[in-house]
């Protein structure tokens, strides 16, 4: 499931150009029709292929979003004119660049405006965490199980793509299409290696996100690159930390405990 | 009948989305290149431009080896290997980049192997050494490897020296793009991956249909698997240039996804994926050729989804449109099989003295109103299974009567003698109640073979009556016309 | 080498660990030649990991495996093996006759293809299953039963002495079991050495000549009659010996075959 993420975040492209194509304009309300409906668009056609046809999901999905990110890139550079979006910024994301935008100001304090969207969606999308968590836990767990507990799983499992594609439209603009998938799984994956219990794991991940945005930011200003990169290099970083230190599973405890495996082995072979 | 307007509107969905857009990207990319479309079309595929010879060759080169590694890695369920692979390559691309500050291609080509390579070793210890899903292995190394790369270059563009060139070519590729090494590098890596999987053809089927057995029978099979990886690693490095990062893994799984729609045998796949992957190399090449600046990747690959969405559509095995149709007749003749088995049931009541069913009669019989009982009696007549007398003036008599045709009454007979057959056979060997037998029969019928009945009725020693004591048309009924 | 001496497998101290979690612990025995033996234990006994150890597929974390005599790298091309069904893609784009062949790779060499001989091997086998008209067959479109007899086919083409079936009788019709446990007689009437991971006690005892039970390490091996003894089976499964849901499963499995199949 985790690359269904990264499948969404690249459909999104052809939706929002589309979009624009159709209205011109930037508006936040015009964006989100546009990501859902690529959202929905990328996970119906992913089902199709796999449940009408032989073709494995991963083909599936690889197909998918290629064809719909080509899409998108040829939209974009054959009406660059008419197409206010910049493919770099599609790559690479400029968080860099958001204090630029033109702001809005409460309690006297000039919030740039894609601040204020961000804000919005973190606050929709605890809403509704809190709202639908143990449906959420079910169906997640056991589909079947949720299925007989009469919660009706494919909307479950269309309203998660939804709210991505509206998490992923918003990261857009500031890490990318493509390092999106990072700001997804990463916390999760690293949680995952600390915790097994789902609570614990999502209030890691809270803290993680954070950690990624404050050291990538330093990093960037440091190594005078880009932001978005840095964050997702200082995610990638902390993996690899917890992955070798971690006290459950560290790679460096299982060496350990191998060697001392060996060592016993190799003991009760000279008795 | 649901099933027909389904497909229409998914018709309908297609064209409204695909003619109109192709009218405007048509009007659109003439427009951007000043001169007329037939004028290029000549100018392409004359091959006067150095750099669409260049661009030709390449596409038919990559095609064939994106299309012949795309294979395996498709029918190994790792397609989104290449994709992690082409976004692991990056740091590489860069770090080949800052060593000699130029495009120098074999210092590039070298760090992205490398690059590439330290990636799916990562992933597999990940996925090894934890509990994390391949997947979500394969998100971490993706994007983490590819972040790392975007901090290089974004590095090395600030840098006093740096030339902010490099990067966009690598993104989305631009086949005309390519110098003499380029193709060079191109060609020897396509003819060592053809080589290599003509010569070891059996041993790389072998690995890929049954891993554990290839190791029992003493093949290395991880050396395979491996050396697998180093071809796959080195053909996305070469299409980097020509398809860009981002979409170097449709070229590897869209054309071979496409041949595995088409055929059931191993090399025919081969062979088709590599086609198609040549095919959709040069439109891809000759669509950004039309435009000035445009991006070749995302055309091949466009060019390859076309593909994938005809053989999806229309391929005659796995097809959707061939498959309804298949389906479709089924239905029918089942339909039709029904009503010939209620002329049979209705004229059995009257110990077969009346030769006319009314359609009355069979509506009744069939639980169905008139109007669609009259629609299955159209296909009977169609299919010459039965016929309505007329009288002398060319119209049908007052109160009309349905008579079966030899054919048709032949297969009536046939019908009701699967059904009853089936049910004999299930109470008699599989000791069914008889009052559970009649659906599972209804089913049956229309799918029992000739070869089957015969050997039915051997086994149930050619019996006379069913298990409610009703009786079993024999072969003579068969013959025996009205 | 020759292969009257010596003993198709002898095993010595095996020891399999998954993340550092033993599955197999010390096993010691050694096979006669032209045996059939069955691999008896509950779920997750080690049955399969054992064959799968044996053949390298697991690295085992200590003891040796001998194949003849050798290692068996060395003798890999004498041993011949049936997967688990459910282990491959059965969507894979192979036809019957594919697969078969397959069983002559080991025979071939680098580089080479396979022959009209091996072609003709591979068809005789599938003569041998039953399965000669589905030669051409995808294997997609194939019943439970009817794979399982291609990968015997498989097998056969292997032309081995000793010879792996991992839970071969599993989830096929009646008919294909008999078949095959048929096929498997005759090849141990012929002096080959045959090891079956089986999962119904019931049967288990007329089927083979010696049993091997296994949980986690050897409980015992010897010859049938000697060790199938309900102590010795109460041993291997723990106490909780499930015979008569064994039996109430094998008698739903008789009860929903699908008649027609041959």
């Amino acid at each position: 499931m985790a690359l269904v993420g990264d499948a969404i975040s690249h459909s999104l492209l052809p939706g929002i150009a589309i979009v624009f194509l159709i209205s011109n304009s930037r508006s936040t309300g015009l964006m989100v029709t546009g990501a859902l409906g690529a959202g929905l668009v990328t996970v119906w056609l992913i089902e199709f292929i796999h449940k009408k046809t032989r073709v494995k999901p991963d083909a599936a999905l690889g197909v998918t979003f290629t064809t719909l990110f080509s899409i998108g890139v040829i939209l974009i550079s054959v009406f660059a004119d008419k197409v206010d979006l910049d493919l770099e910024c599609v790559l690479y994301g400029e968080i860099g660049f958001i204090y630029f935008e033109d702001g809005k100001s409460i309690f006297g304090l000039e919030v740039p405006r894609p601040v204020i969207r961000m804000a919005g969606t973190l606050l929709f999308v605890t809403l509704l965490l809190v709202l639908f968590y143990k449906e959420m836990l079910v169906t997640s767990f056991d589909s079947g199980l949720a299925t007989s507990l009469g919660i009706p799983t494919g909307w479950v499992y269309y309203g998660l793509m939804m709210v991505l594609s509206l998490v992923i439209v918003f990261s857009f603009e500031s890490v990318g299409a493509i390092m999106v998938i990072a700001m997804l799984i990463m916390p999760s994956v690293t949680a995952a290696l600390l915790s097994d219990r789902l609570p614990h794991i999502l209030v890691m991940t809270v803290s993680f996100s954070s950690f990624y945005a404050l050291s990538g930011l330093h990093l960037a200003s440091w190594l005078n690159c880009s932001p978005a990169g840095a964050m997702v290099v200082s995610g990638f970083a902390l993996f690899c930390m917890v992955w070798a230190l971690s006290p459950r599973r560290g790679l460096i405890l299982l060496g350990i405990k191998k060697y001392r495996h060996k060592k016993a082995e190799q003991f009760a072979r000279e008795l | 009948m649901k099933t027909l307007h389904g497909n229409w509107k998914y018709f309908c969905w297609i064209g409204f989305v695909f003619v109109p857009g192709g009218d405007v990207f048509a009007a659109k990319i003439a427009e951007l290149s000043n001169t007329q479309i037939g004028e290029q079309l000549v100018r392409f595929f004359s091959l006067r431009d150095p750099s669409v010879r260049y661009a030709i060759i390449a596409s038919l080169l990559l095609g064939t080896c994106c299309g012949l590694l795309g294979s395996f890695i498709v029918v190994r369920k790792l397609a989104l290997m290449g994709d992690t692979l082409s976004h692991a390559v990056l740091p590489g691309v860069a770090l080949g980049f800052l060593w000699t500050m130029t495009k120098n291609p074999m210092a590039i080509f070298i760090g992205a192997t490398i690059a590439g390579l330290v990636g799916t070793v990562v992933v597999h210890w990940i996925h090894t050494t934890t509990h994390i899903k391949e997947d979500s292995a394969m998100g971490l190394v993706l994007s983490g490897f590819y972040a790392i790369g975007i901090c290089i270059f974004t590095m090395i563009q600030h840098l006093p020296t740096g030339n902010k060139a490099g990067l966009d070519k690598f993104m989305f590729g631009q086949a005309a793009a390519l110098s003499t090494i380029d193709l060079i590098m191109i060609a020897v890596i396509t003819t060592i991956s053809t080589l290599l999987i003509l010569l070891f053809y059996k041993e790389f089927l072998v690995t890929s249909f049954d891993y554990g057995f290839a190791n029992s029978i003493g093949m290395p099979a991880r050396f395979f698997h491996y050396l697998l990886m180093l071809l796959l690693a080195f053909s996305v490095v070469v299409a980097l240039q020509a398809v860009g990062i981002v979409l170097v893994s449709a070229m590897l799984i869209t054309p071979a996804t496409t041949a595995y729609l088409l055929t059931d045998r191993m090399h025919r796949m081969l062979i088709y994926s590599s086609l198609f992957g040549m095919l959709a190399g040069v439109s891809g090449a000759f669509f950004s050729y039309l435009g000035n600046s445009l991006p070749t990747g995302p055309f091949m690959v466009v060019a390859a989804s076309g593909l994938f969405t005809i053989a999806l559509l229309f391929g005659n095995r796995h097809g959707i449109i061939p498959r309804w149709f298949r389906h479709a007749d089924r239905t029918r003749r089942i339909q039709i099989e029904n009503t010939l088995k209620a002329v049979y049931q209705i004229r059995e009541r009257t110990q077969f003295k009346e030769d006319g069913v009314s359609l009355q009669q069979l509506g009744g019989q069939r639980n169905l109103p008139l109007v669609e009982t009259a629609k299955e009696v159209k296909k009977l007549l169609k299919e010459r299974y039965a016929t309505i007398p007329k009288d002398k003036g060319g119209h049908f008599q007052q109160n009309l009567k349905l008579y079966l045709t030899p054919s048709g009454w032949e297969n009536a007979c046939r019908i009701v003698r699967n059904h009853r057959l089936w049910e004999l056979y299930l109470t008699e060997s599989a000791h069914y109640q008889p009052d559970h037998v009649h659906d599972d029969a209804e089913e049956i019928e229309h799918v029992l073979g000739e070869e089957t009945v015969r050997q039915l009725e051997r086994n149930l020693n050619f019996p006379i009556f069913d298990p409610h004591g009703k009786p079993i048309p024999s072969i003579i009924d068969l013959g025996e016309s009205v | 080498m020759s292969p009257e001496n010596s003993i198709p497998l002898e095993i010595h101290d095996l020891t399999v660990a998954y993340h550092k979690k033993p599955v197999l612990y010390g096993v010691d025995m050694e096979v006669p030649a032209g045996k059939l033996v069955g691999i008896i234990g509950p779920n997750g006994a080690g049955k399969s990991t054992l064959i799968k150890s044996i053949m390298g597929l697991v690295p085992p974390s200590s003891g040796w495996v001998k194949i003849f005599g050798e290692t068996y790298r060395k003798n890999a091309k004498r041993v011949g093996y049936v997967p688990q069904r459910e282990s491959v893609d059965w969507d894979f784009p192979v036809n019957v006759m594919d697969v078969v062949l397959m069983g002559r790779f080991g025979h071939i060499g680098l580089f080479k293809r396979p022959g009209r001989k091996d072609r003709e091997i591979a068809m005789a086998c599938l003569e041998k299953v039953h399965m000669a008209p589905y030669a051409k067959r995808q294997i997609s479109n194939l019943s439970g039963g009817q794979q399982q007899r291609v990968f015997l086919a498989r097998a056969l083409a292997q032309e081995s002495d000793l010879y792996f079936l991992d839970e071969p009788f599993a989830g096929v019709d009646a008919a294909t079991e008999s078949a095959i446990i048929e096929i498997l007689t005759e090849l141990r009437d012929r002096g080959k050495t045959l090891l079956v991971v089986h999962h119904d006690l019931t049967t288990a005892k007329s089927y083979f000549d010696m049993l091997l039970l296994l949980n986690m390490r050897k409980v015992n091996f010897g010859p049938t009659e000697k060790v199938y003894t309900y102590d010795k089976l109460q041993k291997t499964y723990g106490g909780r010996l499930t015979i008569l849901s064994e039996i109430a499963e094998t008698r739903t499995k008789q009860s929903s075959d699908i008649p027609l199949e041959k």
